[in-house]
């Protein structure tokens, strides 16, 4: 049995199914996970193996057909509405393949929004920005709307998105997918730096090697299970 | 608040074709109602005008009863007196009397009733239309006693033209005796409205009396006040004052109700077209709004991922819709001032059309009000947003995970 308060995602006999007509399609079956703090966790596994659904569920962006999740000791699986936007708000932050910034909004604006949500006050937001933008080397080009912006800094945006709020979790889809090779590495490097010097948990969707090869731990699904759980490093936490 | 409307504001030009395309068509919308609007202001002021300053008057004294009889015999009572009192009145601009009879008129070709109307030419010129509206010949202008000045539809009916001769038969007062008068004409005159033009015939006030027996009596005492709003307020003491000793003092909107109940009709079509206008108007705004929100579908997915309430993803939606609504309002309010500006000063040619009863005498201006400008612009603004709940309420129940799908 897991303690729930202190290990910061558990799921318990996890199935998701989607239905299409009448034929049920099960994506997630009966997954039993615990992911403690400071993880830099990679999930892998084929296309359809269940990955992404996995991270919607645990991310409260669907809900699971049986079996709950709990995120810092609360059930998120059971939250609605505005208290489930608010706990994603102030406890998870997400970095999406396309990198998917607010096109009309800079880059500085775009990092700003969950806090400008948080009601974070505006002296606080500008200097938290300032300094995460400086984190995430992209000093100096806060104005920039995204467009005016290569792939990989506006991923480097998006990484300062998710991290300025502070939450405990950094859920990230194939985060390198769309970016070179040399970019992506920087960029993972960037976000193992950030994993070791602030202790937020990452949980990555990927297939790329480079994620693996720096991930502490890679789980492995295959058709909606858990085939493979790999501790790779040694983290101090565990 | 404030972060929504600059998103929302920057949103609505993300797709400017588009957001023009809609713009332009709830500014058109708008642009008509103002321009309706201001028509029918123009409208309504060209026919008070031509029903009260060509011959009826803005208010009008006659004993009681005589308005429905036209009996010769129901003169104003106590008229010195009666005089007295209008010219101490501060709202009188000035009157004239009248003298009014049934009758007929007959030239050598043709015979036809009249209303045979005495009329002071110096006071009657000064208050109603009849010396403007002279196709041909003058206005009492020599001085003939028997001079006559009758309408353009009259004189083609008897086969009249200038210096002709024509003869009058009316009722005397009292004895009921015919009386007869022969005239010459010498003006014609045409308001282009057919029962002036076709049965009005004015001779000097004191022959009138002369054949009627009134011996300084008259039938009519018209009026103009100062200031036109006067005679539409019909809980005004003037009337009561007035309306003593068996006279009553009534308003044009009680001489012509029809007029009156006409343009409250306008206004009530001018509703209808509103609705109709904003029925279509609200098909572009849902289309504009539903495209653009399912063209972003995955942004919204984005933002609630991240945090944002459904109740604020409504909100940004409702911004849109108002930021729709303001960048259109600008449009179209100069739209609508543009429009009704160059044909307020080039005026409308209705001259000749017959509208409830009246007719337009003079080219129909627009006339522009500043309420056009805080009425229908804010018409405009409450009715985008209240059309624009409908997507938002769409875009707040949307699955998160539906709008990722194809991502995380």
């Amino acid at each position: 049995m897991t303690n729930h308060a202190s290990d910061l995602i558990v799921t318990e006999n996890l199935r998701k199914d989607y239905r299409e007509d009448d034929i049920v399609v099960p994506a997630v079956r009966g997954v039993d996970l615990v992911i403690k703090e400071r993880e830099f966790t990679a999930l892998v596994g084929p296309s359809g193996s269940g990955k992404t659904t996995l991270l919607n569920i645990i991310s409260g962006l669907d809900s699971p057909t049986e079996g709950r999740v709990w995120l810092k000791g609360k059930p998120i699986s059971e939250m609605k509405g505005a208290e489930l936007s608010d706990f994603r708000r102030d406890h998870i932050g997400f970095v999406f393949q396309a990198y998917n910034l607010i096109p009309v909004l800079s880059a500085e604006e775009n990092i700003e929004y969950i806090m400008m949500l948080q009601g974070v006050p505006k002296n606080e937001r500008r200097e938290r920005v300032r300094k995460i933008l400086g984190d995430v080397g992209l000093q100096g080009m806060g104005r920039r709307m995204p467009p005016k912006l290569s792939g990989g800094q506006q991923q480097r945006v998006a990484i300062a998105r998710a991290m300025v709020s502070r939450p405990g979790l950094i859920l990230a889809d194939e985060p390198t997918a769309n970016l070179d090779s040399e970019t992506g590495a920087a960029l993972l490097d960037i976000m193992r730096e950030l994993n070791e010097k602030t202790g937020m948990t990452f949980l990555f969707s990927t297939h790329d090697r480079m994620v693996m090869d720096r991930a502490d731990r890679i789980i492995t699904l295959k058709d909606g299970r858990v085939a493979r759980d790999e501790i790779r490093a040694e983290n101090p936490i565990r | 608040m404030g972060f929504f409307i600059k998103l929302a504001w920057r949103n609505i030009f993300r797709n400017k074709r588009r957001t023009f395309i809609a713009g332009i068509a709830i500014a058109v919308g708008l642009a008509s109602l103002i321009f309706c609007d201001a028509l029918i202001r123009g409208m309504k002021d060209n026919l008070i005008k031509s029903a009260t300053a060509s011959f009826l008057g803005e208010g009008q004294i006659h004993a009681r009863r005589f308005w429905e009889t036209q009996d010769a015999e129901k003169t104003v009572n106590n008229l010195p007196t009666v005089l007295d009192g209008l010219r101490s009145e501060k709202d009188v601009e000035l009157f004239t009397l009248r003298t009014m009879s049934l009758g007929t008129i007959s030239s050598p070709a043709n015979v036809s009733s009249v209303l045979f109307v005495g009329v002071n030419p110096e006071t009657e010129q000064r208050l109603s239309r009849v010396d403007d509206v002279l196709e041909e010949g003058s206005y009492f202008r020599d001085g003939g006693k028997r001079d006559m000045v009758l309408g353009g539809d009259l004189a083609e009916l008897l086969e009249v033209e200038l210096g002709d001769r024509v003869v009058v038969t009316v009722s005397r007062a009292g004895s009921g005796d015919l009386a007869q008068e022969m005239f010459r004409v010498s003006g014609i005159f045409r308001f282009h409205i057919k029962e002036m033009d076709g049965s009005f015939a004015f001779a000097r006030i004191d022959k009138a009396r002369e054949m009627l027996g009134l011996d300084g009596g008259a039938h009519e005492i018209a009026l103009k006040f100062r200031d036109n709003r006067f005679a539409l307020d019909p809980g005004n003491p003037f009337w009561d004052t007035y309306s003593r000793e068996g006279n009553e003092a009534v308003s044009w909107t009680a001489l012509l109700p029809e007029l009156t109940r006409v343009m409250d009709m306008v206004w009530v079509a001018l509703g209808f077209l509103a609705v109709i206008l904003f029925g279509i108007v609200v098909f572009g705004i849902i289309n504009t709004l539903f495209m653009s929100l399912y063209e972003r579908m995955f942004e919204f997915g984005v933002l609630r991922a991240v945090g944002t309430r459904p109740s604020d993803v409504r909100k940004l939606i409702v911004c849109e819709a108002g930021a729709l609504a303001v960048l259109s309002i600008v449009m179209g309010s100069i739209l609508g001032f543009v429009l009704t500006f160059v044909l307020a000063q080039t005026g409308i040619d209705y001259r000749g059309i017959e509208f409830a009863g009246t007719g337009f005498s003079e080219l129909l201006y627009p006339v522009l009000h500043f309420s056009q400008f805080i009425i229908y612009p804010a018409a405009v603004f409450v009715f985008t947003i209240l059309v624009g709940l409908y997507p938002a309420r769409a875009a707040g129940r949307l699955t998160v995970a539906d709008a990722l799908r194809k991502s995380l």
